[in-house]
């Protein structure tokens, strides 16, 4: 089956986030990595105030991965980032230009500006709590 | 002297600038339009044009459920 780009954007718990950050980022991407998915690029925005409390957080660290990975693979990636304990809120979604990044990832390893021009089409959002309707609307 | 009353040229923000999607994780230009409880401009107050209109709407939803705007400030 063929791969399909996603961007996905996590939010951490400071408390692991601020000590362990390498633990933390390779338990993402072993998450990623068992369900099938490849890696292209990884990227730290860093600690943010957030807009409102979540779970009595009022500060957390975003992380933002882009990656390849089967369709079907992603209700359990999903499911996965919902049981960890380093995760507080993940958002996954669907990346439609699929060339021009990978191209990106593999060219300059870190090239942060190009990042925000490119666009995405709706897809996945994966909540924690059940407080917002789901909106799943997969095209394939 | 007579006013000018329009620009022939005005456009939608996005259409102007050639983007074809809005980012959810643009946090420089979501904020702008939003009111500043938080809530979406009407397409009549944005100026977008449908389908960025439909975008940005996408994407502030999408910012809010990370926490990057809020709900209700």
């Amino acid at each position: 089956m063929k791969l399909r780009m996603y961007e996905g954007l996590f939010l951490l718990d400071n408390a692991h986030a601020s000590l362990e950050w390498d633990v933390v980022v390779k338990h993402i991407h072993d998450i990623l990595q068992k369900n099938g998915a490849e890696i292209l690029k990884t990227e730290k925005w860093g600690e943010k105030k957030l807009a409102y409390k979540i779970k009595g957080h009022k500060r957390g660290t975003y992380l933002l991965i882009h990656f390849n990975a089967k369709n079907s693979a992603i209700v359990t990636i999903k499911r996965d980032f919902q049981l960890s304990d380093y995760i507080i809120r993940s958002l996954i979604v669907k990346d439609d230009k699929i060339e021009e990044l990978s191209q990106i990832a593999t060219t300059e390893g870190s090239a942060e500006k190009n990042i925000d021009k490119i666009p995405e089409t709706v897809i996945k959002e994966s909540l924690r709590e059940g407080d917002m309707s789901r909106e799943v609307a997969d095209t394939i | 002297m007579t006013k000018r009353r329009f620009n022939k040229t005005s456009k939608c923000r996005f259409c102007r600038m050639g983007v074809e999607e809005v980012d959810y994780k643009d946090s420089q230009n979501l904020p702008k339009l939003t009111t500043s409880q938080g809530k979406l401009f009407s397409r009549k107050r944005s100026g977008n044009c449908a389908r960025h209109q439909h975008s940005v709407k996408v994407s502030i939803k999408r910012a809010r459920f990370m926490a990057l705007l809020p709900y209700v400030a």
